[in-house]
């Protein structure tokens, strides 16, 4: 049993090969160890018997069965190879091998046995499921290479006839590169196989161009039979087939000019006998590929678009270069807005855009093919050049008679691809008229005219739509639409009416067909004059009488464009009164006025204006003046340009108002212009561009009656009021010491400008040359200005002036338009001496009268004076008891009791006791002291001390700036004795400081001040310091006044009762070391010398 | 390339060539002038052609694309040559009489106009079709001074050999990159022929440069 099992399992074991692999290594092994096992066990038997029968097919039909020798078997031994079945064959045969018909499905016993040795036999179990189905090995029939595309053909037989039924085949095809046989690709292939011999074919293209390496092609199959349950199992590999390309002497590039889509990636490769150095794309250097030989290859990844004239891919040899152009861009874009119109129903121009550049030109440009479906014609269209800016392309297609429906579909196509587009459209609806050209003008009459121009086109049968654009010089254009139906001999004419005579039009045109698409381009513009009609109205009439009242001025204006309807040529003017008619005619045009004279009667003046084709019917104006009541100049101001007038409606007035106006400056007849407004309106607003601003005129208001003209109002005004341009003219008529008359003219109107509204008059204290500089500004208030606003008034008389004063009169007008220029004069007003004698008068009366009612007074009450102010003394001598003996009071000098001497001046002299400044006394001889004090301080402030005398002023405290680097200060100051008693003239801050550090003199007056601050024992260092104290403190009178009468033969007793009535004192320093020092008794001029040395005298 | 040094070198040729035009006819009025006034019109007819180049070469040179308008790129000569070159041995250019060499100028300024023209149907911007219809123009020019001077000089214009004539033939045959080698030898070759004409044309001028009076003498005593 394990002989007949064993050979069986062994074919499945090498079908499951595959399935083997995937099991996981661990079962592998261990199955490893038990087949090698069992094989060992087998190995040990199967010596005596055939063993290891299998089975294969290669088409279905037959199997191949092949078994292994028993050990003992020679080389010729024979087989009896029985299949136990309903026929059980059995086979002689003596090898190893058979060839039986395909068993059917089930089970088969098979017995195979040494025909020589009977006992060894086998016995195997076959079914179709333990056979192999191995196709026979595949042959390529043909290999062959397109080499411009890289692209490799296989041709080979299926050989389909020998399986008896459809199988699915696959087919596995490699291609292998380069000498080393490098795998490039591995690709299957399904078929079925039809039980006929069939070959196929399969391309393959190579990202590699052919020509850089040699290529190897094998191939093999798989019959893939659903109704056999056998292994199947792979075909063993076709003999390689190769192709390759045999190289010129000169190095090549591949592959050559190509075209290719942006962003793909491309091989080049350069076949070369030498050495490669080095590749690039464009400016980019690529790595090199080595490949067989020299020959060597560079991969380009994402291409982008190339230039016009290609990518350049240049490959570097030793002495030699070698390159190929690649073209990267993009397949044609779908044409987009396309669309078909026709300019002349004659030919069909279809435009689109053809988007997206292709970065393609040249030779590799789109080419575009305008196809018609329903004719089948075509055009071409092919696009070299290569201009930015043209983004539109577009074809022509003649059109096809009597077709208005057309189907257009646009291919387009480049090397990388195609696209089209479609549209359907129907022609008529589509036109787009040429500019219509050669427009002409012709007249008809007056008002209307003939348009004619050219438009090419088969219009035939269909109607244009028309547009007429006629604008007439200072007017609004206007447009008339006009349908006219269309012709094939493109030449068109219409009426074109309501016109104006004698009038330049410009005419244009533009067309369209009635099924609106597009309006053509405008014509050309064409000017024409209209013929002239006779004038519609006779022109605008005014009469005005001579100044001497003889002749009559008939004025006409030129008649408006609008009523000339021509060149009005001349004018007739005819005037007729019941007697007589008088006429002017022929009045060339220039000319607007005639004057007739006439006598006073009432006439009617007709004009009429002629031109070429006629004369105007006239227009009629009575000459009579109504007489008016008395009509008052009023005035009047416009607004801006113009200046509104009106009136109360006057039923009377039957036909127009006349307003007429003129400057009013200008000499009669007065006019300038004249308006006629309608019976019914009461108010006109006059414009004219003759009126100026600041000019005066006058308007007249004239009422029609059928008799003539009545005068209603007269209005003098100006458009705009100025300022006036010059002053008043001014003078002063009369002087006084305390008024000034001034006087001034009128400005004549020219120059006012505007209606005088006032005068301003300014007057001010000042000289010609000061008052000059200052302006008349507002709100000074020395300045006086008076508004004269009553200007009649020509005169002013400016009153309480100071006399002998110089003024500043400045005058002034005024109008609503401004303030003119000012005019100035400078007045002395005269001196006022009845003034001055009253001023010296009232004094002296007022003195008189006050002295006489003083001495009046006096007198009246003398004895009250007397008795207060002089009461009676008693004479002493009278008096008894005071009586002496006149002898004893002459003779002794020892009886006198009281005698009232008059008191002595007595001389002070206060000495600095300031040993430690012996310097400073140097300094103090040789100053300048003879100046006054203002004059040192300002001279010397170096100067430690100065010393200065200037009796009415009390000398100030002089600053020491070099006090301190001295050791202090030293202050020394004269005072005159009366001035002593003017402490008002004394400083505050002097007070203050002089009981600190002054030494000088201290007057009375400050004493008790510096007495209640001081205590009693500090009196002693205060004397020291506070120099002369007369009455204070009596003890420190040591010095002896030389001068003194009394000094000798009294001491304190004089002193004590000290003299109230007059102490004149001087006083003076003397240092203690005066008299030693050598510069005491110096030239030097001081007070300490002076008073020291005048006693000496 | 400094495009506004071009234009001020171009209009500065351009003034001397217009300068020189005047110059003839007033040298005429005094009877045969010589060939020194059309040697020295060809002369600066080529100095100016030379200016004229300088500026196409960079628009296609650019045109062609790197590395074809890279300053370093110095490839060596494949299929250009049909063109005639202009690099000549110093010794055999020396040896050249001034027919020979005008001749050789006539003929390569010949076969060049007509690679150019070739060129020029090639080309695919309007702008340079105009650029190179212009120098062809010039080109055209020289050649015709050129034939004016051998005339003058007495010497006969070569006469083109049936078959030998240069065609400008496009194909497959002719790799779009072989074309463009050719274009840039053609420019090449064109600058340095204008170079050498420069050269011949100073040197023909400086030799002529005895006045008329002589070479008629010289001719008279040579005909007696």
């Amino acid at each position: 049993m394990m002989d007949i099992y064993l050979p069986l399992k062994r074919p499945s074991w090498l079908v499951d090969n595959k399935r083997m692999r995937t099991t996981s290594d661990f079962q592998w092994l261990l199955s490893t160890f038990v087949l090698l096992y069992l094989m060992n066990h087998v190995n040990s038997q199967r010596k005596e018997t055939p063993y290891d029968l299998k089975c294969t097919t290669n088409n279905l039909q037959k199997w191949d069965c092949s078994w292994k020798a028993p050990s003992g078997a020679s080389r010729g031994t024979l087989y009896e190879f029985c299949i136990d079945d309903r026929s059980h064959s059995c086979y002689h045969l003596a090898r190893t091998n058979i060839e039986i018909p395909a068993l059917s499905p089930g089970d088969h016993e098979i017995t195979i046995s040494l025909q020589d040795a009977g006992s060894s036999t086998s016995k195997f179990i076959l079914n179709e499921k333990n056979i192999s189905l191995i196709p026979d090995t595949p042959e390529i029939l043909n290999l062959s290479a397109d080499f411009s595309t890289s692209t490799l053909h296989v041709k080979w037989n299926d050989k389909g006839s020998v399986f008896p039924r459809h199988s699915n085949v696959i087919w596995e095809i490699k291609i292998l590169w380069k000498k080393s046989m490098e795998l490039v690709k591995l690709v299957t292939h399904n078929t079925t196989l039809n039980g006929k011999d069939t070959v196929h074919h399969w391309s393959w293209v190579s990202d590699l161009p052919l020509e850089c390496a040699i290529h190897y092609v094998g191939i093999r199959c798989y019959v893939d039979n659903l109704l056999f349950s056998g292994h199947k199992e792979w075909s063993d590999w076709s003999p390689l087939k190769n192709i390759s390309w045999t190289p010129d002497s000169q190095p090549k590039v591949f592959p050559q000019d190509k075209v290719i889509l942006v962003g793909s990636n491309i091989t080049f490769c350069c076949v070369s006998q030498e050495k490669v150095l080095s590749a690039q794309i464009g400016s980019t250097y690529c790595p090199l590929i080595h490949l067989d030989g020299e020959n060597v290859a560079i991969k380009v990844h994402n291409i982008s678009v190339s230039e016009n004239s290609g990518t350049n891919v240049v490959f570097m040899i030793e002495d030699n270069v070698c390159g190929t152009v690649v073209f990267a861009g993009y397949p044609p874009d779908t044409p987009k807005k396309l669309n078909c119109e026709t300019h002349d129903l004659k030919e069909i121009i279809c435009s689109w855009d053809p988007g997206r550049s292709t970065g393609l030109v040249g030779p590799r440009n789109t080419s575009y093919k305008l196809f018609e479906g329903f004719s089948g014609k075509y055009v071409r269209f092919k696009k070299v050049d290569v201009s930015a800016n043209e983004s539109y392309h577009q074809l022509l297609l003649q059109m096809v008679p009597n077709q208005e429906i057309y189907n257009f579909t646009l291919y387009a196509r480049n090397p990388l691809g195609r696209s089209e587009s479609t549209i359907l459209v129907n022609i008529t609806e589509k036109v787009y008229p040429y500019t219509p050209t050669s427009l002409k003008v012709k007249d008809i009459n007056s008002t209307a005219v003939i348009l004619s121009w050219h438009l090419p086109g088969s219009f035939g049968k269909i109607n244009l739509l028309c547009q007429i654009e006629i604008n007439k010089i200072n007017s609004v254009q206007e447009s008339r639409n006009v349908t006219i139906k269309g012709v094939e001999n493109s030449s068109y004419r219409i009426a074109v009416g309501k016109l104006n005579p004698y009038t330049v039009y410009t005419f244009r045109i533009c067309c369209s067909t009635e099924t609106f698409w597009k309006w053509s381009k405008w014509s050309n513009k064409k000017q024409h004059l209209t013929t002239e009609a006779i004038p519609s109205n006779g022109p605008d009439t005014w009469r005005e009488w001579s100044s001497d009242g003889k002749n009559l001025i008939i004025y006409w204006k030129p008649l408006p464009i609008s009523e000339a309807n021509g060149k009005i040529l001349s004018y007739n003017v005819s005037c007729s009164s019941d007697e007589e008619t008088q006429s002017l005619s022929e009045i060339l045009d220039p000319q607007h006025k005639a004057e007739i004279q006439l006598n006073k009667n009432d006439y009617i003046i007709s004009v009429v204006a002629k031109n070429s084709v006629g004369a105007s019917p006239p227009s009629k104006i009575a000459s009579m003046e109504i007489p008016h009541d008395d009509v008052k100049t009023e005035q009047a101001v416009g607004m801006g340009k113009g200046i509104l007038l009106t009136w109360h409606h006057n039923p009377n007035m039957t036909c127009d108002y006349v307003i007429k106006w003129c400057n009013s400056s200008r000499s009669e007849p007065c006019l300038m212009d004249w308006r006629k407004v309608p019976s019914n309106s009461t108010e006109a607003l006059i414009e004219s561009d003759q009126f100026r601003p600041g000019v005066r005129y006058k308007f007249f208001l004239y009422g029609c009656r059928n008799q003539g003209y009545q005068l209603l109002r007269s209005i003098i005004g100006y458009i705009k009021e100025l300022a006036p341009t010059v002053a008043p003219n001014f003078t002063v008529e009369d002087t006084s010491a305390d008024s000034i008359l001034v006087k001034w003219e009128d400005i004549p109107v020219e120059e006012l400008r505007g209606f005088l509204r006032g005068y301003l008059f300014y007057f001010e204290k000042g000289e010609r040359d000061t008052s000059k500089m200052r302006g008349l500004e507002s709100g000074r208030s020395d300045i006086k200005v008076k508004n004269i606003t009553d200007i009649s008034q020509k005169t002013l008389r400016i009153a309480d002036l100071q006399g002998k004063t110089s003024y500043h009169l400045v005058l002034q007008a005024y109008t609503d338009g401004g303030l003119g220029p000012e005019k100035s004069m400078f007045v002395v007003t005269k001196e006022n001496s009845v003034g001055l004698i009253i001023a010296i008068l009232i004094p002296v009366a007022v003195a008189v009268i006050v002295g006489v009612v003083t001495s009046i007074l006096c007198y009246r009450k003398r004895e009250w004076i007397k008795e207060t102010f002089y009461p009676d003394i008693p004479n002493p001598e009278n008096c008894k008891a005071l009586q002496f003996q006149k002898s004893v009071c002459e003779g002794s000098g020892a009886l006198k009791t009281l005698e009232m001497n008059p008191c002595t001046p007595n001389n002070v002299e206060v000495l600095e006791t300031r040993s430690t400044f012996p310097k400073i006394e140097d300094t103090e001889i040789i100053s300048p002291v003879a100046e006054c004090p203002e004059d040192s301080s300002d001279a010397e402030p170096e100067n430690h001390v100065v010393v200065s005398y200037c009796p009415p002023i009390i000398e100030e405290e002089i600053p020491n700036p070099g006090g301190d680097e001295a050791g202090g200060t030293s202050q020394v100051i004269y005072i005159d004795v009366q001035s002593m008693y003017q402490p008002q003239a004394r400083p505050e801050e002097e007070q203050e400081k002089d009981p600190v550090g002054g030494a000088g003199y201290k007057p009375q007056m400050h004493l008790p001040i510096n007495s209640t601050v001081e205590d009693i024992a500090a009196e002693g260092d205060l004397d020291k310091t506070a120099g002369y104290r007369p009455q204070a403190n009596v003890n420190t009178w040591h010095l002896v006044s030389p001068d003194s009468p009394r000094s000798t033969d009294s001491n304190s007793e004089i002193v004590s009762f000290g003299s109230p009535c007059s102490i004149n004192s001087r006083q003076f320093l003397i240092p203690p070391k005066d008299e030693d020092s050598p510069q005491s008794s110096g030239g030097g001029w001081s007070f300490t010398n002076f008073f020291q040395n005048k006693p000496n005298d | 390339m400094d495009m506004s040094w071009d234009s001020w070198g171009m209009l500065a040729c351009l003034c001397t060539v217009l300068w020189h035009l005047p110059a003839v006819p007033a040298l005429n009025r005094t009877g045969d002038p010589g060939p020194g006034p059309s040697i020295q019109k060809t002369y600066d007819l080529t100095r100016y052609l030379e200016h004229q180049l300088r500026s196409l070469a960079g628009t296609y040179l650019n045109y062609l694309g790197p590395p074809f308008n890279e300053p370093d790129f110095n490839p060596p000569r494949l299929g250009a040559d049909t063109l005639p070159r202009a690099t000549v041995n110093l010794e055999v250019w020396r040896s050249l009489n001034d027919k020979l060499r005008l001749t050789q100028n006539y003929e390569a300024y010949s076969h060049l106009l007509c690679y150019l023209r070739g060129l020029n149907r090639q080309a695919a911007t309007a702008e340079l079709r105009h650029s190179l219809a212009h120098f062809c123009t010039s080109l055209q020019g020289l050649l015709g001074s050129i034939a004016g001077v051998m005339a003058t000089l007495g010497y006969p214009l070569p006469q083109p050999l049936p078959g030998t004539e240069p065609t400008w033939t496009p194909g497959p045959a002719h790799s779009d990159f072989l074309q463009k080698m050719d274009d840039f030898w053609l420019l090449k070759e064109l600058q340095t022929w204008l170079w050498r004409s420069a050269k011949d044309f100073n040197r023909l001028k400086k030799k002529m440069q005895p006045p008329a009076a002589a070479v008629t003498l010289h001719l008279e005593a040579h005909g007696f």
